[in-house]
């Protein structure tokens, strides 16, 4: 299927010129449509030193629905969500914004970029939302915390 | 007046109602083509402008064709309306440039920052299914492969998909046109939040945008008729026409219902191949030849093999049934043209004072009997359209009225004696009803001469006088020898 052609077409560009601070592998080699990425947090934030690994899957209509992003490495986070799913979904990946043209390196620059400056106005933990612009400094701590405990 | 009594909280329910219409969001993505008393029969309760302008949509528009609308119902409609257009057109060659000038596009996917490597996919969805339908044409099955196509969602995805990165790559690359319609946006903005993304339904701009890109350069036109609670009877037509482009030549036309929030396809009667033409058409030549054998009247058949003429029993001298639409459609079929003595009172040299059954006789009842079993292909490829039809018997209830028998008979023989060319009234010979013209190299509309009044005594025919609209076909006919 045309799916499954645009999956490898990204899968070869990715592994080719992976984008910064990721790299990506298939947990199964009959399956392409869930990809394992491995993300660093970003140097200039509290999550630097911390390696996370999210679970990416492509959905059936990939390009035409957005991939689904679960943190399976524990983050304290706004836009992550504080359960065993660890979902992101903000921006380009909600199904009525995604665009077909989108990539997947796409997405994990998104990624990065959403660890680097956290969202609250588009939180779904929405105390850790509050204590991110209430309490910059309980928040860095936490989220430090986490790291060490669980992204090393 | 119901809708001025109605209070001010009532209009605003309605209103409220009307902006808060969700169309279908079952049933197939692309329906079948259906009657558009359906609307109507829909709006018949709703308030009084909706019921006014739905109750005058099917005399303009015979039918619609409904759309899934889950929120791309108005790219959906016009890509189906272009396809449609294509095949109504049933140019083969016309596939072939499309496709040549779409692919000519990718330069300006390029140039707005498309990845080929991505789009490619879009883009070859959208020319194999162009494809699929082309090569459904010649065996009549285009629009079953294209109502199936479009209402296999996962194809679907790409050919919309395709059709929205065209739309954004062309305002990318054309800014300055699209800019003044966008409030606090710019174009780029505009085509990543309004456009690409999957749930973004068309809107104005991108309408325009996509009609620019993708219709007015193959010549398509695009109407646009609102129904919404604005005064009036009739819903709001804005009618987009390719002139800039396509030499100005219009190849077919994409018409919308639009009701807020909403994409239908709207059809008029021309727009889509009509059915077959009723049997009646066919039933009066046909049993000419079937019950008629050429030999039994012994009429030269040769004169019947060239096209354009035909050879009428004298006594039928008039619209002799269905003789002149016969000849034109008969030409590579060599069918007898002669009609049955049975029919003829054979009217001798004696004045007549009775009208005459002949003058006006379109296809007694005994003519219509069963249809003949084998109809030469040619006749039903050909099938006189329906209208052309009525047309032709317009003409001889035209002719049939005013016209009084004359005194003056010809004897038997006479058009043997006038080498059996078509006997016909010069009244009749020059109307452009007369098909004939169409196969003449020679036509020659006749012209009135003053000094082709003076003389007429070089004719010698055997009869000592003849109404003077015979005189001239004999002229002609002399020219013709």
């Amino acid at each position: 299927m045309a799916g499954n052609k645009r999956i490898m077409k990204e899968l070869g560009e990715i592994q080719s010129n992976p984008p910064d601070g990721v790299s990506i592998s298939l947990p199964s080699e009959s399956d392409f449509n869930v990809w394992h990425a491995t993300i660093s947090g970003p140097s200039d934030s509290v999550y630097a030193g911390g390696n996370w690994k999210v679970e990416i899957t492509l959905p059936k209509e990939y390009p035409f629905k957005p991939p689904q992003l679960s943190f399976k490495t524990k983050i304290y986070h706004p836009n992550v969500t504080n359960d065993e799913r660890g979902a992101m979904c903000l921006g380009m990946l909600r199904a009525d914004e995604w665009k077909p043209p989108n990539k997947i390196a796409d997405v994990l620059k998104l990624v990065r970029a959403v660890m680097a400056a956290p969202q609250p106005e588009d939180a779904v933990e929405t105390s850790i939302a509050e204590q991110f612009r209430n309490n910059r400094k309980e928040f860095d701590k936490i989220a430090k915390e986490w790291v060490n405990k669980h992204a090393k | 007046m119901a809708y001025q009594q109605q209070s001010e909280e009532e209009v605003a329910e309605l209103q409220k109602l009307s902006n808060e219409y969700e169309p279908e969001v079952t049933g197939p993505l692309v329906g079948q083509r259906e009657p558009s008393t359906a609307i109507s029969t829909e709006y018949a309760s709703a308030d009084p402008v909706f019921q006014a302008k739905t109750a005058a949509l099917p005399q303009k528009y015979s039918h619609y064709r409904a759309v899934r609308g889950d929120g791309r119902c108005g790219w959906r409609s016009i890509a189906y309306g272009y396809f449609e257009s294509l095949i109504h057109l049933g140019d083969s060659n016309k596939f072939l440039e499309e496709e040549a000038r779409l692919r000519s596009l990718s330069n300006v996917l390029n140039e707005a920052g498309y990845d080929a490597l991505l789009y490619e996919d879009f883009a070859d969805e959208m020319f194999e299914l162009m494809r699929k339908v082309h090569n459904a044409l010649p065996a009549g099955e285009a629009e079953t492969v294209l109502h199936e196509a479009f209402n296999d969602e996962g194809l679907q995805n790409y050919t919309i998909t395709y059709l929205k990165t065209l739309t954004s790559a062309w305002m990318k690359t054309r800014q300055a046109d699209y800019a003044p319609w966008l409030l606090h946006q710019t174009v780029p903005q505009y085509c990543d939040a309004q456009v690409m993304p999957i749930g973004a339904e068309i809107d104005n701009v991108s309408l325009s945008a996509l009609k620019d890109v993708f219709l007015s350069t193959a010549g398509i036109a695009l109407e646009v008729l609102y129904l919404d609670r604005t005064e009036g009877e009739e819903v709001n037509m804005h009618r987009f026409d390719p002139v800039n482009y396509h030499g100005g030549v219009t190849i077919g036309t994409i018409r919308l219902l639009y009701r807020p929030g909403h994409y239908d396809i709207l059809y008029k009667v021309e727009d889509f191949p009509q059915p077959p033409p009723p049997m009646q058409t066919y039933l009066q030549y046909g049993s000419h030849v079937d019950d008629d054998p050429a030999g039994e009247v012994g009429c030269p058949d040769f004169m019947a093999l060239i096209p354009g003429m035909s050879y009428v029993n004298p006594h039928q001298a008039w619209m002799s049934n269905s003789s002149y639409g016969n000849d034109f459609f008969a030409t590579s079929a060599p069918v007898q043209q002669c009609l049955p003595p049975v029919q003829t009172p054979a009217p001798q040299a004696q004045p007549q004072i009775q009208p005459q059954p002949v003058y006006a006789s379109p296809a007694t009842p005994t003519h219509l009997v069963a249809p003949p079993m084998q109809m030469p292909h040619e006749m039903v490829i050909r099938s006189v359209p329906s209208h052309a039809n009525h047309g032709h018997n317009g003409f001889q209830h035209q002719l049939s009225g005013p016209f009084r028998p004359s005194a003056w008979e010809l004897e038997d023989g006479f058009v043997q004696a006038t080498s059996q060319v078509p006997f016909q009234t010069s009244i009749f010979r020059n109307s452009h009803f007369n098909t004939a013209h169409f196969l003449n190299p020679d036509f020659q509309p006749e012209e009135w001469r003053p000094e082709d009044e003076s003389h007429d005594d070089h004719h010698a025919y055997g009869i000592s006088r003849i109404p003077t609209a015979i005189e001239a076909t004999l002229e002609n006919t002399k020219s013709i020898d």
